[in-house]
């Protein structure tokens, strides 16, 4: 059989005039379905991307007594550094760089003068791997000689940590419901396309048209309401990124904000993706139920 | 041509078969008339040879193929091999006499070269020459019944199978439908009409297969329609 694109195209444009009111709330719905997935999934990642940022300066800091010798320090320097599974950086902070840092963030105010001599520890700022492992790290270092004491900002990683558990599984869990209901209404779209065209499908049948010369037009008609919907989704979605993104820096400059486009883009084809996939399957449960060729 | 071996079929939910049993040979190029009262079963012998049916026992054999156990990728080709004509004509009503037989070819991937060469010469075939634009509701009964045959004749295929041709039709113009079929026939065709007109097949003389409650109970060469009224 030769293939014909141009046929199957203004087939499926044909029939997409005639229901066209099934037809858009079939599109409306899938927008719906991948905006919410997408919205969700646009908050996880900024905020795991936020977290990455911050968890890649310090997590855990351990403050060293005075005078402790430096070949300890060395030591347990080095131990930590082997610990090198869950361990992503360890730097040491000498009680002179510990001042100049002091120094630097309260440049201009007078609270230095009262400072006499230098009463800040030594310490070491180790970054993490996966921010679940502090508590781990922080048990194993408790009670040494040489540390005086250890902290670890645990609550705000940890409820950033089911933030973003949350707001995926939200996503998922809302955008999979839609998408049921996008997948139903274009199965139900793609039956009325079928039903229309039922005398004409009757004669292909009896004349010998190929059984995917049939199926063709009502698949691609479920593969173009998927994409047109996730289209649509794309661009509501970007001028939602950039609405928010404009806030949020203003209100927090020094934050990290906003998501690297590489996974920008692969939300995007995500979500494109998605979208045909929905209507490919709405129109495949359709010429299943009633499309027997 | 058409061989079919112990062919019964059952319908799901059905107490009896609607075909039981049923040997018949028809060889290429024959005219065969398959007649009987209503709900016979000539209706389901006719589906069972276009696989629209798949028989529960027996086998079916067309042009060589055991078409019972054909792949269903196979079917579409084996339907372009066989013209079908019923009663109702079947045509689409929102195209023209050209376009309803051109459409035939369209669907199976015929290039447009020869759909402009094979459409004008089918309807000459039939006698519609200078209706190729009418629609179908322009056309009378009979003359719709040649747009559908034309259709099922485009193609060449070496099988007519027509179920109940003339059922809507007076009949003079049964007759003219008639004789269209024998024409057909003359090219090498193989053709069966299944119908319940007497007069006709009365008239024609030729092989006549008789069903009674699904059973074949006559096979006759230069047959008659035989049932007491």
């Amino acid at each position: 059989m030769s293939i014909r694109p141009f046929y199957f195209i203004k087939e499926s444009f044909k029939s997409f005039s005639k229901n066209w009111i099934i037809s858009m709330a079939a599109i409306t719905t899938v927008t719906l379905s991948l905006l919410v997935l997408g919205f969700f999934m646009l908050v996880a990642f900024t905020v795991n991307n936020w977290m990455n940022m911050t968890e890649r300066k310090v997590e855990i800091v351990v403050f060293l007594n005075d005078g402790v010798p430096a070949e300890s320090v060395q030591s347990l320097q080095s131990e930590i550094m082997s610990w090198n599974d869950d361990v992503r950086k360890v730097t040491y902070v000498s009680k002179d760089q510990a001042l100049e840092r002091l120094k630097k963030e309260f440049k201009g105010s007078d609270m230095l003068s009262m400072i006499e001599g230098n009463p800040l520890p030594a310490s070491f700022e180790i970054s993490l791997k996966d921010p679940a492992k502090a508590d781990e790290i922080v048990k194993r270092l408790k009670g040494r000689s040489e540390i005086e004491s250890i902290r670890h900002d645990k609550q705000t990683v940890e409820r950033l940590i089911n933030f973003t558990k949350m707001a995926r599984w939200v996503g998922v869990i809302f955008a999979g419901l839609l998408a049921f209901a996008a997948l139903v209404l274009i199965a139900n779209a793609i039956r009325l396309a079928i039903y229309a065209r039922r005398r004409e499908i009757a004669i292909m049948r009896l004349v010998g048209a190929s059984n995917w010369f049939i199926r063709w037009p009502f698949l691609l008609e479920g593969i173009i309401q998927g994409l047109v919907g996730a289209v649509i989704a794309i661009a509501i979605l970007s001028v939602i990124r950039a609405a928010i993104e404009d806030n949020v820096k203003r209100l927090l400059a020094f934050l990290p904000t906003g998501l690297p486009s590489q996974s920008y883009w692969q939300l995007t084809f995500a979500l494109v993706i998605a979208g045909i996939m929905i209507g490919a399957a709405g129109s495949a449960l359709a010429l299943r139920r009633f499309l027997r060729v | 041509m058409i061989k079919i071996n112990n062919v019964t079929m059952k319908y799901k939910g059905a107490h009896s078969p609607a075909i039981k049993d049923i040997n018949v040979d028809i060889d290429r190029g024959e005219f065969v008339f398959l007649v009987g009262p209503s709900g016979c079963g000539k209706s389901t012998f006719i589906r069972l040879l276009i696989r629209e049916l798949i028989p529960t026992k027996g086998k079916i054999f067309i042009a060589g193929h055991d078409i019972a156990n054909m792949r269903r990728g196979k079917v579409p080709q084996l339907r372009r091999n066989i013209g079908c004509v019923f009663q109702d004509y079947k045509l689409l009503p929102n195209k023209t006499a050209y376009e309803n037989v051109a459409f035939a070819l369209d669907v199976i991937g015929k290039p447009n070269r020869i759909i402009r060469a094979q459409v004008p010469e089918v309807l000459r075939l039939v006698g519609l020459e200078g209706k190729s634009e009418s629609y179908p509701d322009e056309l009378s009964g009979g003359e719709q019944q040649r747009v559908s045959i034309a259709r099922a004749f485009v193609n060449r295929p070496a099988i007519i199978l027509a179920d109940e041709p003339t059922g809507n039709l007076d009949p003079a113009t049964s007759g003219d439908i008639m004789s269209l079929f024998n024409k057909i026939n003359r090219t090498g065709t193989t053709v069966l009409v299944a119908t319940h007109d007497r007069e006709m097949v009365d008239n024609m003389r030729k092989r006549v297969l008789a069903l009674e409650g699904g059973t074949l109970i006559r096979d006759q060469q230069r047959g008659v329609y035989g049932y007491e009224e």
